[in-house]
């Protein structure tokens, strides 16, 4: 019910869907710039865990660009759930406004007047200039630098990962071990139940189900990690908020 | 002693509804109540994070612009009048209180805003990388500000939404007599906006 509330008050702007990594709905970034963007917010993404996003739009639809991108961000849910640490970097040609929205676990690093900075110096020169491909490229460096700088955020990352993966390990395993145990039990007793195999039983040859079991099991469980691994390429966002943190600016 | 026993029955009956009926919204109203009182713990955070950034930002203007005397006692008496008035979480309920926090925080917001608008007649203190640093903390907490006033806005209406409507109002009418609807916190325009300066 809160869920669908929230939405609700979303309702009156419409977003683009998070495609990927760059989300160019407005269309002003050229191909290659496109391609090496997403390769650098990867990067950032597999050392750091920070995801980073850059998304242009055709309209805010009237809102103001801090309004606009603090529900794209919550719609979206950029960053982990628990660390918050997501960023976007929105961009609105025909308002001509840009805006870098920080996640809460990020405001300590990505300051408000760092961002500003990085607007004011990094991008806003360029747009002016028309370069929007240019300004976005180097906005996301300056941005991917401020955050590197933090090693805290790097240090801490594989210990949460694991914990992560067992979390839904332990999850799962009941998931696929009850059906492999039921299917164990009733084709035990549907053999039982006909005459011939109560011989087999009696012979002790009842053994003969587990080792049929134990590969379908194993190869099951094995398929089902892999499974869980490879979500991880398909990009969608972690669960993040945003409270607003972040600057804004105009050319 | 029928009346005692009746009185018993309808207890004892209250108590099996309650046991039968828990899964159904029984836990609703303290959980929101409780979201929303911690929404509004982060609407006076960010407006005490506000507070912090505004004596030095006094302190910088007061460096290039001191005659803007009058501006300038205007923000710092504003601020301690919005410093001095805290609520409570349990204070949440009376709207004359909240009333008195938001006049006071926007009364503070219209002083800053005639600073800073005041503060452009001054091309070296526009290019004091301090104050621009400033300038864009201001900014951010503004935005902060607005964001923890949506947020908080939004489960208050959720909570006051459930305690007047089905199946919510059961449990408001039996068992969460004391909670009371929060005070509405109306989102003025003019908190955001910068007030005009005549010359």
């Amino acid at each position: 019910m809160l869920a669908l509330l929230a939405e609700s008050a979303v309702a009156t702007l419409s977003f683009p869907p998070l495609s990927g990594r760059v989300v160019d709905a407005a269309d002003v970034i050229p191909a290659a710039t496109r391609a090496t963007l997403d390769q650098k917010l990867k990067d950032l993404e597999d050392k750091s865990g920070i995801q980073l996003v850059v998304a242009t739009v055709k309209s805010l639809d009237g809102a103001d660009i801090e309004t606009y991108a603090n529900e794209l961000f919550r719609t979206w849910k950029l960053g982990e759930k628990v660390k918050n640490n997501g960023v976007l970097l929105l961009v609105a040609p025909t308002e001509r406004k840009v805006r870098i929205e920080v996640g809460y676990g990020l405001e300590g690093t990505l300051t408000d007047a760092i961002s500003k900075l990085i607007i004011v110096n990094a991008i806003a020169p360029r747009f002016k200039a028309g370069d929007y491909g240019g300004g976005i490229e180097r906005g996301v460096e300056d941005i991917v630098t401020t955050l590197s700088t933090d090693s805290g955020e790097w240090e801490k990352r594989p210990q949460l990962r694991a914990e992560d993966h067992s979390l839904l390990q332990n999850f799962i395993t009941p998931l696929i071990l009850i059906p492999i145990f039921l299917f164990v039990f009733f084709s035990i007793r549907r053999n039982l139940a006909t005459p011939g195999a109560r011989q087999l039983v009696r012979r002790g040859n009842s053994t003969v189900f587990i080792p049929v079991s134990t590969p379908w099991g194993s190869s099951t469980w094995g398929g089902s990690s892999s499974g869980s691994f490879s979500s991880g390429g398909d990009f969608s966002g972690g669960g993040g908020s945003s409270g607003g943190g972040g600057a804004s600016g105009s050319w | 002693m029928t009346a005692t026993l009746s009185r018993l029955r309808a207890a004892m009956a209250t108590v099996f509804l309650g046991l039968l009926l828990s899964g159904c919204g029984f836990n609703n109203i303290p959980t929101m109540e409780e979201q929303a009182k911690a929404k509004w713990a982060d609407v006076q955070n960010q407006y005490q994070r506000r507070a912090d950034l505004i004596p030095n930002l006094v302190a910088t203007v007061q460096g290039y612009a001191k005659q803007e005397k009058d501006v300038l006692t205007a923000v710092v008496e504003a601020r301690a009048k919005a410093t001095s008035i805290k609520i409570d979480a349990s204070q949440l309920t009376d709207p004359e209180k909240v009333k008195q926090f938001q006049d006071a925080q926007n009364q503070l917001s219209g002083a800053l805003g005639r600073l800073l608008a005041v503060s452009e007649n001054y091309p070296d203190l526009k290019s004091n990388q301090n104050f621009l640093a400033l300038q864009s903390q201001l900014e951010g907490t503004e935005n902060r500000i607005a964001v923890a006033r949506r947020d908080y806005i939004e489960a208050v209406r959720i909570y006051n939404t459930e305690l007047r409507t089905f199946p919510g109002i059961i449990w408001a009418t039996l068992i969460y007599r004391s909670n009371k609807s929060m005070a509405e916190f109306t989102a003025t325009d003019n908190a955001q906006t910068v007030p005009q300066v005549k010359f």
